[in-house]
Order: C-alpha cells, then structure tokens, then sequence
C-alpha cells in the first residue's frame, strides 16, 4: 500500500484530506486552502455521492457523501411506540431522530460522550426539517426513528445528514410530501460560496445552512452565524437554494436509479 | 430485539442439531468475509469488514506520546468500539454504552493481553521510538455500523486488517544534553513503516445453542444461545485469550473441546481473512 495520506506533504490540496485542512491553521495557510479551492472548484458544489441500502437490517438506509464529508442514515419505523411518555399527539406518528459523530470523524482524535450540546442540537434541527416533510398524520400512534452517523467531518455535516436521512425516509418506503435537501453557502474574501468545506468554515465568515422542500419551493431549515449585510444575504441565501436544488436534482436521481433496479429485480 | 416464533425457533434449533442452518451453512462454517481498506483518509490505517449483514469499520490512529513510568520500553494501544444507532435502534441514546464497553474489554483482552502488556498480540516495545521519552500511542476506534450477530469475531478481523493498512511514519528523535530535556522529534513524511500483522490473533466464537455450538453466529442464532465463548487464537495455534458469556454454565470438559474447534475453525478463517486482506491491499493502491 501507499503511504497513508494522514500527514501530507503542505501544499497538495489537490485532493484536500480534512486532517490536511484541519492543521492548516495560520491565517496565510487558511488563505492559501480558500485560494486553491476557489481555484479548483470555481465556488461550486463539491462531488456528490449518494448510495441506498447501506445498513442491511434497517428499514431504510443511505449513505451521503458532500466532498470528504460521509455520513449514513438509517431509519427504523414507523412502528409500535416503545415509550408511551415521550408520544405527544395521538393523532400523528413521532418522528425521533439522533446524531453521532464516530471517533475517528474528525481530523484531531477525540472522545465526545453521547448527548453533547452540539449533537443534541443537531439532532433537533434534523428532526424538525424532517418532520416538515413526513405525513405524520398517516401514520398515527407510531414511532419513526431516524438515526444518523457521521463517519467523516468536513464540514456541511448538518446538510449532509438532512440528505442522507431524506434518502433514508425513502427507501424505507416512509409517506412524504417532497424531498427535503439541505445545502450551506458562505461569504468569504467578497465571493459566495457554495458548499463550505471544513477550512472554509473556521476561516471566520458566515455560514448560512438551508433546507428546502426541493418540488414546493419552501425554505423548512435556515441558520447563520456571524453577519452579513442584507443584500449579501439574500445573494447567499439564493446560492444556498440554488445548492439546495441542485442536491435535489442528484437525489432524484438516486431514487429513480434504485426504483429501477428494484423493479428489474421484481422481473415486471 | 430479534422477535422469533415458536415454530421459527423449533426450525432454527433443529436445523443446527442437523448440522444445517438456515442459510445453509453447517456448523462451522463462517459466512464470507469482505474487507475494504483505507476507508477513512485521515487516520494512518483503516478497514471496512463486513460479515454476512454484519459491518464493522475499524481506524488507527497513531500519535507521539511518553511511555509510562512502569513500562518505560512499552508503547500503548488503546482500543475503543462504539456501537452505532444505525445499527439497531436500542443502541439510541446511552442504550448502547454497556456493549460497548463489552467489546472494548473483551478486545483488549484478547489483543493486548495482561496488565503488564506481556503476552500482547501487537508488539508494544515495537512502538518504542526512545525507551522512556518518546513512543507511539495507538488508538484503535471501531464502529459497529451495522449488526446481524458476531460482532467481536468481525471488530477483531477489522483490527487485523486496519494494522495491516497503518503505516507508521518514520521518526527521527535527536537527545537532548541533559536527561532531562525533552528530545527533538522530527516526523518524516515520506517514509512509513509497516505494521507486522503475522502475530495479531483471529478471535472465533463459538455459541451453543441446545447441545451444539456453532461459528459465527447470526442474531437470530445469538437470540437462542445459552452461552457463547470468545477464543482468540494467532497464526501458530496459540491461545492468546478467552472470554465466556451468557449465563448458562459448562462444563469442563466441553470448553476444551470448544478451544480445539476454534483452533481448527480460526486456520480457515485466518487464511480467508489474510487473502481478502491482501487483495484488498491491491486494490487501494
């Protein structure tokens, strides 16, 4: 075998390895990352990967790749409620999601334990922006889980999870409204960004994460930190859904690639 | 849970009594074994290895760190599993922890051997760089990203096969004048050197269910198991650990006979497994 790519030689961001990214960490370096990014990929999307039936023993399962981001998505349901308490309308599925980050995701090794702020954040925000989407109201007095693992951090974890639980939902054959896709855009050196990869987000600039349901045109998830002027915002915004539409697109896809196989496999 | 029926375990236990199960397999025969390596670019090793519907991913991470002050010519290897929700939905939450820390232990046990480091399956005075200054600290980080039974057996075999992927990088220390300066460590990255996986154990199971015991084991099997014991055996038959679980006890003398069919089990297994791992090898590069 080769040598592993863990400790690169400095400038090779041909192929960027978040560990690369994440020890860049001088201003001139992060730059430099920023400037040979632009360059290679002209602020667009990074390569979008999307894989069905990952997890053979759930219900529904997907793997999402942005870039070096790769997350994967099972869902369990919908079935009997395991915990009465938690069942807050009798009249509409409970759709439970969680989030967790493996070990060796990130570039630095850490141990998080379970339940962090930021996992259960997330793991909110996903529920929400899935519970946009699912009919609930179809399935009443049952449980939907939706688990989601990040196996690779670079940045657009958030988006990418919401595209792999969206695949997830499914193919485990859950009713929904739309497709729900998720894409970040950012601000930085007076150009919008599309899709900001893990470099790109600590260099300090916004990052505004959007959900949209892909066919209604309805924005279900938006977040930003740092500011931003108003008329930038609405350019970033716009970047976003474009992103948004874009995964969309490639989702579809997806979905129609694997209806296929299945109904070759049917032999109809 | 895995919910089975009467009839399906009626089933299920006469088909291992008649020595064939319900994938058609016979008592001790594993299912086929796959391994993708280099799965995960940032650490200096990793492997992907899937067991029937069983899938674990497994990545090694290596960083400088000093000996402890009991054993200044031992480097250290740590070895933490999580179990995924993906994998089943009981292990949401913390529901997942006790397994975890099952394995971990179990695996340490097995591939780390005592608490002095003696008798280790990886070769912990390799990872000296200085005896009692500079050493590798290794931590082995396994996911279990989707579970149909035998996890430890498959955890082990993605270990194997992530040492067998790891390269360490070449580490020129220069001494300080006094002892007591801490010495100058350059890391190369150019050079990398190989990990030695000859003498890393396969882990083999054995579950008993009814009279008989079985090699890896679905969960449908795991669900009707009385006890199951862990061996781990390494490439020249010897026994480097044992783990029994489960609450039924054994005898004596069937535990013995359990070990000598691990032993002839794990050659098998260890010849599939070094033959994926190499062809694996060969299509990361």
């Amino acid at each position: 075998m080769g040598p592993p790519p863990t400790l690169p030689t400095s400038h090779s961001f041909s192929s960027p390895s978040p560990k690369t990214l994440q020890e860049t960490k001088t201003p001139f370096e992060i730059r430099f990352a920023l400037l040979s990014s632009l360059s290679i990929q002209n602020h667009g999307m990074r390569h979008l990967k999307g894989e069905i039936g990952v997890v053979s023993k759930a219900d529904g399962s997907a793997l999402f790749e942005m870039g070096n981001t790769r997350v994967i998505a099972a869902v369990y349901g919908p079935k009997e409620i395991q915990n009465k308490g938690q069942q807050m309308n009798n009249n509409e599925a409970l759709v439970r999601c969680e989030y967790s980050m493996a070990n060796f995701s990130t570039g630095d090794r850490t141990r998080r334990p379970k339940g962090d702020r930021r996992s259960t954040e997330i793991s909110l925000v996903i529920r929400q922006t899935m519970e946009a989407c699912i009919l609930t109201k179809l399935m009443p007095r049952s449980q939907i889980d939706i688990f989601v693992q990040v196996l690779q951090a670079d940045g657009g974890t958030r988006s990418a999870c919401i595209n792999a639980a969206t695949l997830a939902l499914a193919d485990a054959g859950v009713p929904m409204r739309d497709i729900i896709t998720s894409c970040s855009a950012g601000y930085l050196c007076t150009t919008p960004l599309l899709d900001l990869n893990y470099a790109e987000d600590s260099a300090g600039g916004p990052d505004v994460t959007v959900g949209i349901l892909a066919k209604m045109d309805k924005v279900t998830l938006l977040q930003m930190d740092a500011k931003l002027p108003l008329d930038t915002f609405e350019n970033v915004m716009q970047l976003a859904i474009e992103g948004c539409k874009a995964v969309a697109q490639y989702i579809r896809e997806i979905l129609l690639e694997n209806t296929k196989q299945l109904e070759s496999r049917r032999g109809s | 849970m895995v919910g089975l029926s009467e009839g399906e375990k009626q089933f299920l236990r006469g088909g291992i009594e008649q020595d064939l199960r319900s994938d058609g397999r016979t008592r001790h025969q594993f299912r086929s074994v796959y391994v993708e390596t280099g799965v995960i670019p940032q650490a200096n090793g990793s492997a992907r290895v899937r067991l029937g519907a069983t899938e674990v991913i497994a990545s090694i991470k290596a960083e400088l760190g000093k000996p402890s002050l009991l054993h200044p010519d031992k480097g250290k290897v740590s070895i933490f599993v999580d179990c995924s929700p993906t994998a089943a939905a009981i292990y949401g939450g913390k529901g997942g922890e006790e397994l975890s820390m099952e394995l971990s232990v179990a695996l340490e046990r097995c591939l780390l051997g005592g608490k002095s480091g003696a008798g280790a399956a990886i070769d912990l005075s390799s990872l000296v760089l200085v005896e009692g200054k500079v050493c590798w600290d290794l931590y082995i980080d396994a996911l279990v990203v989707s579970s149909d039974g035998n996890l430890l057996d498959s955890l082990a075999a993605a270990i194997k096969a992530a040492l067998s992927n790891t390269g360490l990088p070449k580490v020129n220390v220069v001494l300080g004048a006094s002892p007591e300066e801490q010495p100058e460590v350059d890391v190369s990255d150019e050079e990398f050197l190989q990990f030695d996986t000859s003498t890393v154990p396969a882990i083999i199971t054995l579950t008993k269910v009814g009279k008989h015991y079985i090699v890896d084991a679905t969960s449908e099997e795991e669900s009707q198991m009385n006890s199951a014991v862990s061996v781990s055996v390494n490439r020249n038959g010897q026994i480097c650990g044992l783990t029994k679980r489960g609450g039924a006890g054994l005898d004596p003398s069937v535990i013995l006979d359990m070990v000598s069919v691990a032993k002839h089990v794990s050659q098998q297994f260890t010849s599939d497994l070094d033959s994926e791992i190499a062809a694996a090898e060969a299509s990361d590069e």
